[in-house]
Parts: C-alpha cells; sequence; structure tokens
C-alpha cells in the first residue's frame, strides 16, 4: 500500500500527457488534411492557370509572327511606291536597308532568279526556298534553317512584291531564328516554360525557348522528345496531335513525365502552312511558388501551435502545483499531516470494501485537556504531532491515520491478523509512554503519556463503516472505563 | 512518457517540415574518366603557329580520320598540330578543360567537336571572347561565338537516309498499299546532330513515304551502348512483325542494327545507318541482306578547318560559317566505286 495520505490513488482522473498525446495525433492529422487539401488546391488552380499562360504566349508568339509579316509587307508597300523596273535596282535598294533585326535582304524575281549574297542565294537553292516564296499571301515564312553565312539558324520572310508594272517577284527578309527566343522570353517562369514551333506532318520541332538560352534553333522530334509520356497519357497527348494533324487552330494537353506534370496548347501560324506554336509549362512551375506559401503557412501554425502547447503545459503545472496543495488542505490535518475525518471517510469506504477485512482502531490520548491547561497548548500540539508520528510509522505501511479532532485519531489497517495488531499496539503503547513531556512551570510534574484505543474488526464487527466506528467507539469507552492506558477489542 | 512524447514530437515536427521542401537530387557524374593531354600529330616546330584540334571520341575509326585530315592539312601548310579529345560523348565537361588547356598552352586557334552543342556554347563564347580563333568541326555549337563551322548537314543527311530506305524499300518491291513500318534506333537523344538526322528523316519521310508506310513512334536510345542497342532491335522486331525497315542515326546503333541482322539472319529487313563499319560493310558486301551507310566527309572537316584556322589567324575575313561537307550513300551499288572507297578509307 502507498502513502495514504494523500487521496490521489483513491480516484484516478485522465493522465494529462495522454490527453496531450490524443491533440497532437489530431494535429498531425488536421495538417496532414490541410496539406493535401492545400495541394490539392494548388494543383488544380496550377493546371487552370497553366494553360492559361500556354495560351497567352502562345497567342504572344501569333501575335509577334504577325507584326514580324506585318513588317515585312510594309518594306514591300514602300518599295511598290518607287516604280522599280528591274530586280537589280531592287536588290541594290534592299542592301541599302538597314534594320536592327533582319540579317538578310533579297529579292526573287518572276523568273524565280535569287538576287541575294552567294551565300544566301546557294541556302535558298538548296532548300528550295523559291517555292516557300510563291506561297506568299502576302507573306509566308520558310522552316528554320542553318545560315551558311551566319552559322545560324534562320527563318525568312517573303512578301509579294510588283515592279516593272504586272510583274511579280518576292522580297526576302531573313532574322535569326533567336529573334523569336528574344519575342516570347518573359521574366517570370523563364527557366520552365518551353516554347517550340512544331511540323505538324513531320512531328519535328525546333527550340525557341527552353531552360538553356543555348538551345534556342536546336531541333528534334516530338515522338522522341514526348516519347516518355506515362503510359496512361499518351492517348491524351496522341488526341491533341492529331487535331494538329487535322489543323484544328489550337488545343490543349495536360500529360505526365514521371512525377511531372505539364500542360501543353499549340496554336497555328498562319503564314508558316503546317507549323504551329507550341508551348507547355511543367504545372508545378506555379506550385513551387504556391508551396513556399503553403510552408510558410504550415511552419505558423506549428509555431504557433508550439506555442500554445508550451503556454497550456506552463498553466497546467502550475494549475496542478496549487490543486495539489489545496487537496492537502483539504484532506490533510493541518497540525500533524494525517488525513481529517472528511478525508478517512472517503478512504475508508473505498478502502475497506476492496479488501478482504480490516481493523478500525479508536485513539484518545488520556487526560489531553489536563495536558493542555497543564504545559499550555503549545506542549499539547507537540504531544499531537508525536503521537501521529508514531502511529503513521506504526500502521502507514498497511493502513491510513486520521486525525477526527482534538486528541481522537482513527486507524484503519488491513492487517488481518489479530495477534499481529495486539504486537503492534503494544509496541506502540510502550512508544507513547516513554513520551515525557517537561515542565517548565516548577509547580507542574513531568507528564507521562498514554492512550486508549477500541478496535473492531471489519466485517466481522460490522459491515457498515459507521457502524464499524461506533463499535470501535464502544471498546474505546470501555478501556477508558476500565482505567484508560490500554485497548480493548469489541465484543459486542 | 514525457521523453517519449518529446522525442515523438520532434519526429513528427521533422516529417511535417521535410514534406514541405523539395527532395535534394545528386546529379552523379559517373564519366569522370580522364582524358589524354594533347600530343602533336605534326612535327613540332618552333615559330610556327599552333593550332589544337578537340575531337570527341577517341579510339574511333570515325575519329583517325578526322585527325588524318587536320595532320595532312598542318604538314601542307606548315603548322603545329596538337590533338587531345574525350572518350564519350557525355564527357562534355572535359572538353571544357581540353579548351582552358588549350588557352594555357597559347593555343593560336582551336578546331573543337563539341561533345554536348548547347552545354559547352558558354565555354566557347568564353574562349572566342579571348580572341582565339574557333572552327567548329562536325557539330554545331549553339552560339555565334566561332568563326566557321565545317560539319555535315545533317538535316540534310537525315533527308538523304530516309530517300534511301523509300529507294531501297521500293527497290525490293514492297507495294504502296501494304502496311509497313521502319524503326528508329538512336545514340544519345541529347545530341543535336542525332536530333538534327533525325528530325531530317522524319521530314523527308512525311513528305514523300507512301500513305501506309509510316515510322514506329516508339523511338527507342541506346545511349551508345551497342548491346543495349541490340536488345533493343530484338525487342522491336519481335513485337512489330510489319517492320520492313531500321534506320540508326549514328555509327553506334548502326553497328547494333546491323549485328542484329545479321545474328538473326533477318534478310527481309532493310538497313540504313551512318558512317561505316564492320558491321554495316557486311551487311553491304552480301548479296543477302539490303543495306546502306550514309558517310559523311569527315577528313575535309579538319582538313579545311586547319586551312581555315590559318587564314583568320593571318587575318582572312570569313564569308560562310557554316559548310556542308556533304554526305555520300554507300549501298551495294557502289561500295566498290574507288571513290567511294577513298571516302570510306579516309582518304578524301
Amino acid at each position: 500500500m502507498n502513502n495514504k495520505n494523500e487521496i490521489k490513488f483513491l480516484k484516478k482522473g485522465r493522465s494529462y500527457y495522454a490527453i496531450l498525446l490524443s491533440c497532437f495525433v489530431v494535429f498531425v492529422i488536421a495538417i496532414y488534411m490541410l496539406i493535401s487539401g492545400f495541394n490539392s488546391l494548388i494543383t488544380k488552380h496550377d493546371e487552370k492557370l497553366s494553360q492559361e499562360i500556354c495560351t497567352l504566349l502562345s497567342e504572344k508568339m501569333g501575335t509577334s509572327l504577325l507584326f514580324m509579316t506585318d513588317s515585312a509587307h510594309n518594306v514591300a508597300t514602300v518599295l511598290s511606291e518607287q516604280n522599280f523596273n528591274f530586280p537589280d535596282e531592287i536588290y541594290k535598294k534592299l542592301e541599302s536597308y538597314n534594320s536592327g533585326e533582319i540579317v538578310g535582304l533579297g529579292f526573287i524575281d518572276e523568273t524565280g532568279k535569287i538576287y541575294h549574297s552567294e551565300a544566301d542565294a546557294k541556302d535558298f537553292e538548296k532548300k528550295n526556298l523559291a517555292e516557300v516564296a510563291k506561297q506568299a499571301n502576302p507573306v509566308s515564312i520558310s522552316e528554320p534553317y542553318r545560315s551558311s553565312r551566319l552559322g545560324q539558324p534562320v527563318i525568312t520572310l517573303f512578301t509579294e512584291f510588283n515592279y516593272a508594272g504586272s510583274h511579280k517577284g518576292y522580297i526576302c527578309l531573313t532574322y535569326m531564328f533567336r529573334t523569336l527566343q528574344d519575342i516570347a522570353t518573359t521574366q517570370s517562369l523563364n527557366n520552365d516554360i518551353e516554347i517550340w514551333l512544331m511540323n505538324a506532318k513531320s512531328a519535328n520541332i525546333i527550340q525557341c525557348v527552353g531552360r538553356d538560352i543555348h538551345a534556342s534553333g536546336s531541333w528534334a522530334n516530338a515522338y522522341l522528345k514526348m516519347g516518355n509520356i506515362n503510359p496512361e497519357d499518351k492517348d491524351k497527348f496522341n488526341n491533341w496531335y492529331d487535331k494538329m494533324h487535322d489543323g484544328d487552330s489550337n488545343a490543349s494537353v495536360s500529360y505526365k513525365i514521371g512525377e511531372t506534370k505539364y500542360s501543353q496548347v499549340y496554336s497555328k501560324i498562319d503564314s508558316m502552312p503546317g507549323w504551329f506554336v507550341v508551348v507547355r509549362i511543367p504545372s508545378n512551375a506555379l506550385s513551387e511558388t504556391m508551396g513556399v506559401f503553403r510552408n510558410n503557412v504550415i511552419i505558423f501554425i506549428i509555431i504557433f501551435l508550439m506555442i500554445v502547447a508550451v503556454i497550456i503545459s506552463v498553466m497546467y503545472v502550475s494549475w496542478k502545483r496549487e490543486k495539489r496543495i489545496l487537496e492537502q488542505l483539504s484532506i490533510n490535518d493541518a497540525l500533524t499531516g494525517v488525513l481529517n475525518r472528511r478525508a478517512f471517510e472517503i478512504s475508508i469506504e473505498n478502502m475497506i470494501f476492496q479488501s478482504k477485512g480490516g481493523v478500525v482502531i479508536f485513539f484518545d490520548l488520556d487526560f489531553f485537556k489536563q495536558i493542555n491547561d497543564g504545559y499550555g497548548h503549545d506542549a499539547g500540539d507537540k504531544l499531537l504531532v508525536t503521537f501521529s508520528t508514531l502511529l503513521r510509522d506504526s500502521f502507514e505501511n498497511n493502513g491510513i491515520v486520521s486525525r477526527f479532532g482534538g486528541d481522537e485519531f482513527v486507524v484503519l489497517t488491513d492487517e488481518s491478523s489479530k495477534d499481529k495488531v495486539n504486537e503492534i499496539m503494544e509496541r506502540l503503547r510502550k512508544e507513547v509512554n516513554e513520551i515525557t513531556i517537561d515542565s517548565e512551570n516548577a509547580d507542574t510534574k513531568d507528564a507521562n503519556i498514554s492512550f486508549s484505543a477500541g478496535l473492531a474488526v471489519y466485517p466481522k464487527d460490522a459491515k457498515d463503516v459507521s457502524e464499524l466506528l461506533k463499535c470501535a467507539d464502544q471498546a474505546l469507552y470501555e478501556i477508558k472505563e476500565a482505567g484508560r492506558n490500554g485497548y480493548r477489542w469489541y465484543e459486542g | 512518457m514525457r521523453k517519449l512524447l518529446h522525442l515523438f514530437g520532434i519526429c513528427i515536427m521533422l516529417l511535417l517540415l521535410s514534406s514541405c521542401s523539395n527532395s535534394v537530387k545528386n546529379d552523379t557524374n559517373t564519366l569522370d574518366k580522364p582524358v589524354p593531354d594533347f600530343v602533336p600529330l605534326t612535327d613540332v616546330v618552333e615559330g610556327r603557329k599552333d593550332i589544337y584540334l578537340i575531337t570527341k571520341e577517341l579510339d574511333s575509326n570515325y575519329w583517325d580520320i578526322v585527325e588524318e585530315g587536320a595532320k595532312e592539312a598542318g604538314e601542307e601548310i606548315g603548322c603545329n598540330i596538337y590533338h587531345s579529345g574525350t572518350y564519350s560523348e557525355m564527357q562534355w565537361k572535359k572538353q571544357e578543360e581540353l579548351l582552358d588547356r588549350c588557352v594555357e598552352l597559347g593555343a593560336d586557334a582551336i578546331l573543337i567537336s563539341p561533345d554536348d552543342s548547347v552545354k559547352l556554347a558558354s565555354k566557347i563564347e568564353e574562349i572566342y571572347e579571348k580572341g582565339i580563333p574557333i572552327i567548329l568541326i562536325d557539330t554545331a555549337a549553339n552560339t555565334d561565338s566561332f568563326n566557321v563551322c565545317y560539319m555535315t548537314d545533317n538535316l540534310e543527311a537525315g533527308n538523304k537516309a530516309a530517300e534511301e530506305m523509300l529507294f531501297q524499300l521500293k527497290a525490293k518491291g514492297i507495294s504502296e498499299d501494304e502496311d509497313i513500318k521502319v524503326a528508329v534506333l538512336i545514340g544519345n537523344s541529347k545530341s543535336q546532330t542525332i536530333n538534327e538526322r533525325l528530325a531530317g528523316f522524319y521530314q523527308y519521310w512525311t513528305d514523300n513515304a507512301p500513305e501506309k508506310w509510316t515510322i514506329l513512334s516508339e523511338i527507342k536510345e541506346s545511349n551508345g551502348d551497342v548491346e543495349l542497342g541490340g536488345q533493343y532491335v530484338e525487342e522491336i522486331l519481335n513485337n512489330n512483325p510489319d517492320i520492313k525497315g531500321l534506320f540508326a542515326t549514328n555509327n553506334s546503333p548502326t553497328i547494333s542494327v546491323s549485328q542484329k541482322i545479321l545474328d538473326r539472319n533477318d534478310t527481309d529487313i532493310t538497313v540504313v545507318g551512318f558512317d561505316y563499319s564492320d558491321n554495316i560493310n557486311s551487311l553491304i558486301e552480301s548479296d543477302d541482306y539490303q543495306a546502306s551507310t550514309i558517310i559523311q566527309r569527315q577528313f575535309y572537316m579538319s582538313y579545311n578547318g586547319v586551312k581555315a584556322a590559318v587564314d583568320i589567324i593571318n587575318g582572312a575575313s570569313v564569308n560562310v560559317k557554316f559548310e556542308d561537307t556533304g554526305v555520300i550513300t554507300v549501298n551495294s551499288d557502289n561500295y566498290k566505286d574507288p571513290d567511294v572507297r577513298a571516302i570510306i578509307e579516309g582518304r578524301k
């Protein structure tokens, strides 16, 4: 049996730590759900937004190409007012024309003769660009090719031009392919956006914008470049490509490569038959930005909850300490520290019915009033403390000790052996008899101390606590009548 | 109990925080094989111009011919030619080191065949800005910071490969109404050369092939591994009985394709590859097989490159920055032709 001078054992409460753990588990689940919900929201939002960004960029590319073709058309319009009669004159005029972005100017006459630098003319013949020129309505654009003169990928725009009355020729304006890169480059998301020109028939692609600025003008084939699309998304991609192949103006698709989800959009280039602008963005490009915000929110919540947990813990410890003090005050006798009467009555109810048997002992210090009167209240109090200490030493291992009031103490012991109890009582009697109170007053003699005690056995003498106490009180009465300084068992 | 709870709490917290951060992936380079220092290909005579040649693959017949071209030009003109290179196209970082080494050694001009057209562009720009003439051979770099580039127009070469495949399939008597497929095996998808050949092949094929003759959409990448390439060919042929042609974009997959066709004795399949090897030679020379290969004129890439380098050092201006050295198609009809033999053997 533990220390019975505390009432805690009587009624076990739910552990604070168990509650804290439960709260923590709930918190973890809540955070998990928050993250999942947030991620799902971001993913949906990103898919929609990346498709819109793709569409905007492809429109931007389309508009820029249109602007280039308009520029080419304007050059032709300006020149047409000068009434040239011979292609040589036109070419000479073009040679004097200087534009920052145009890296080559030439002319193709009605017969198909090319007026250009030797290297460019050779390229035109090799790539059969005169045929592309014939498609001008009013402007056409060549496929990207590597210029011999410049060593770099270029595109050439052709625009119709009438000379010498009704002769139809074509003005040729060559741009570096990377001009398209400059058009398409954006400040934000620049490392994630990829833009290609794609040929619907061959699925060949040529990069305008990618992670590496040096990759502009690189050729590839979509079957290879997008060949590692996850199997479950391949049909979606094929449908998207079929739409391009069928000549639809634009279409979008989302697919995954490994764990990365991409949004991809194409739009038709009117002046470049068979070619389309394709824009691709990994959806997580946006998620990563939102992810930083999400992480900050989560970290804030965690720190906030940690602070709350610390505050609650500090408050709990403080409250627990105060509660303990109050409990002690409410269950213990202030002078002796043993249980008070009320606490004893609660304890005995619980304890006695849980045990197989026990003995209730009613103690009364003999002539205590005289000691108080004769030796002072301090001496009386000291005696009560000494007596209660002896009681605790004798019974605390197998019982509870209480002060009922004044000099009355009640002990409940679960020691079932009468002989054993007698042995304890005898030893206690001797120890108490050895207590002396020294008189400070010369008129008063030193006092010898003794006690009287009545014992009742549960369940033999009574099965009810109050009855049992009455039995012990009856036995006490009898020993007092018999001359005190001893103890007596209740005998009915 | 309290300690356990604290520990549990810390674990959960770490778990939550780690879930918010991105995992860091390690990019380990397994191709750190050291490359040799420059060795002279010509006699080294003091006072002559020092021209450095950096090639892609040491110990390769193709690149031996490139060395020969540089050596012959060096001897003709009278300049010192030094050579080094990498063992694989994946070793582009080693080429960066070699470029720095050229500067350190006081190169008057550098001829380089970039392992990676994109990744080496910055380093090439850096060297070019130091005023050292840069001549690209075999492969372009994605920059205009070079003086001149001698290489095959790979888009055109891809066109020629597709043209040859169509010619051979038609010569075999396959009907235009028959549903057939050709499959493609490539070396390294990061190589611009390979991508351009592939694009050229698709370009010509989609413009000229009968509607029912299509290209298998699954393009296999052997990454320079001949054995792996062979396994892919085996898979392709086993899974697609309608395959009638195999196209390989460069030397290594061409060896894989040729070897597998020989092993399977698959005389029904037409092979079109690139470059010359014993395996493709065996197919071309045999009457049982139908095979062709596109041969580049790599001798002239370095030969012309050295000559251009000396001209540039001497102050000549360059009017053409990209010169297509051209290709020839070798097949059973012309492999015995002395001119063709000369190109194959690097004598022209």
